[in-house]
């Protein structure tokens, strides 16, 4: 089951324009979850018609995440993405990139893509937003 | 539906359509205040030379057995370009390309090929375009914070640096970020490598903008070749103009022979992203170049800080926290409704948007602007990307 991540500023209507969009784009929604991460909201969600709801979701004004990345949350301060990279290093595991998603509230949500996901999953266990 | 006719004129019905069309794109480009493309040209006299086809496939440096191409006039307007940057002379090479992105392009892919195994570092308020690069070219990327200003935050990136010493960076440095203009520090960010004791390093200088802003300024922060930058890419349709998209990519020249030493392997010589490539768009910028002059696109720069300046004054006096940074043009206030985004094409992110106060940027329009602002209801808490 292939999950999508979306990430806004937090606001009361997140859930009902992302639910909304789906919707209107024929998606049915198999599973859907929302948290307060620092200052920004973070919804995850599981649909039966996954290329096309990152498709929909792209015309809302929230970011999307496929499943390709694994999504973090650092303290906002430096050397944190630093700190990340060196358990990569020390790990001996590849990272492909590295992207700053939102900062918010002393929160930064961090896109994570690594070769070995599975392992990178792992390696960021403490860290990871579910 | 439509048909397409295949007589030699278009029909009433396809005439009309272009008649409209041409009519809202004049009518548009009256409110073009958030995006940074400059209408003040008139290329009239190289009109005739869409009647050819012209194509400039290839490097402009090397003769082509397809003759019907502006090399020449390219090869005039890279040199100009190239002593802007302060290239020393016969140590640089480069090409007209299709615009900004294509020349981003070119930079890390010349930096990946140097150091195959090379991350590339770029900051949170990179333009969106660089994302499909780093998966094109399927290089190994970290992105780095930036500072509340839009600067890439070099405690940050040292510290990750720190960790990664013997993998070669690949900086790609914005010299005037799309949403606020920030210039990255090049200087300090050389010092880092210094201070780390990192040899491998190549900077790839984002100038889309300001490439054709800082040569012109006084006191430029760092930012070319002499400031030891490897590639630089500067788009043609913003500050010099035309009615078409382009660019010019421009790289060391010890850089490109490398690769051009690979791609003899396979038996051509073509240094270019793109295989056949726009041979107008050279004249355009050779045009500009020559009747404009650099006299004349330093006062234009000079003009369009007189025409920022006050648009920031005209937006503090109705209450906007309007500001700009050191030389530049696009002057940053707090995000108005979606309806005035949309009425005048501004360029929103987050809670700000901007004014990039281009060669035909008025201060009627200025004022007409500031206008509807003041009477403007905010929306309820909106968010959007980049534009």
């Amino acid at each position: 089951m292939k999950e999508i991540k979306v990430v806004s500023e937090n606001r009361p209507n997140m859930v009902a324009e992302i639910t909304g969009a789906l919707a209107d784009a024929g998606v049915n929604i198999e599973f859907i979850s929302a948290e307060n991460v620092g200052g920004s909201g973070v919804v995850s969600l599981t649909v039966d018609r996954y290329d096309e709801a990152l498709r929909a979701l792209a015309r809302t004004p929230f970011q999307a995440i496929s499943e390709d990345a694994i999504v973090i949350r650092l303290e906002d301060k430096p050397g944190e993405l630093a700190r990340i990279t060196r358990r990569f290093k020390d790990a001996n595991l590849n990272l492909r990139s590295i992207r700053i998603i939102r900062r918010e509230g002393g929160t930064g949500i961090i896109a994570v893509a690594a070769e070995q996901p599975e392992q990178a999953k792992k390696l960021l266990k403490d860290v990871l937003i579910s | 539906m439509a048909q397409i006719s295949t007589g030699s004129s278009p029909t009433a019905e396809d005439q009309r359509r272009l008649d409209d069309l041409y009519e809202m794109l004049r009518r548009e480009s009256e409110h073009s205040v958030g995006y940074p493309c400059n209408q003040l040209f008139d290329y009239g006299p190289l009109y005739r030379f869409l009647d050819l086809p012209v194509n400039n496939i290839g490097d402009p440096y090397v003769t082509s057995n397809f003759h019907v191409n502006t090399h020449p006039f390219e090869r005039e307007v890279v040199e100009t370009l190239g002593r802007l940057t302060r290239a020393p002379a016969g140590s640089f090479w480069g090409y007209v390309t299709s615009g900004g992105t294509e020349g981003n392009l070119y930079g890390i892919f010349l930096g990946r090929e140097l150091f195959p195994g090379g991350v590339v570092y770029y900051s949170e308020d990179t333009h969106y375009s660089v994302n499909k690069i780093l998966r094109c070219l399927q290089v190994r990327n970290i992105m780095i914070k930036s500072d509340p200003d839009g600067r890439m935050d070099l405690d940050d990136l040292r510290e990750t640096l720190k960790i990664h010493r013997d993998v070669p960076p690949i900086i790609f440095a914005n010299i005037g970020t799309t949403m606020k203009g920030a210039i990255d520090d090049v200087a300090g960010i050389r010092r880092i490598f210094d201070d780390l004791a990192i040899h491998a390093h190549y900077i790839h200088s984002d100038a889309a903008l300001s490439g054709m802003i800082l040569p012109f300024v006084d006191d430029p922060q760092p930012w070319d070749f002499s400031d030891g930058v490897d590639s630089i890419a500067i788009s043609g349709h913003k500050m010099i103009g035309s009615p078409m998209p382009c660019g010019v990519a421009l790289a060391k020249k010890s850089h490109v022979d490398r690769i051009a030493r690979n791609i003899e392997y396979v038996g051509t010589l073509d240094t270019t992203v793109l295989g056949s490539r726009n041979g107008v768009t050279p004249l355009f910028l050779w045009y500009a170049l020559r009747t404009v002059g650099l006299e004349g696109f330093r006062r234009r720069v000079e003009s369009c800080f007189e025409t920022a300046d006050y648009a920031i004054r005209r937006l503090k006096e109705i209450g906007r926290d309007a500001w700009r940074h050191r030389n530049s043009i696009t002057v940053v206030f707090p995000r108005p409704s979606m309806r005035l985004i949309r009425r005048w094409q501004l360029a929103p992110h987050r809670h700000d948007a901007h004014v990039i106060v281009m060669p035909h940027v008025t201060r009627e329009q200025i004022d007409r602007l500031v206008e509807d602002i003041a009477g403007d209801t905010p929306d309820p808490t909106e968010e959007r990307g980049t534009s």
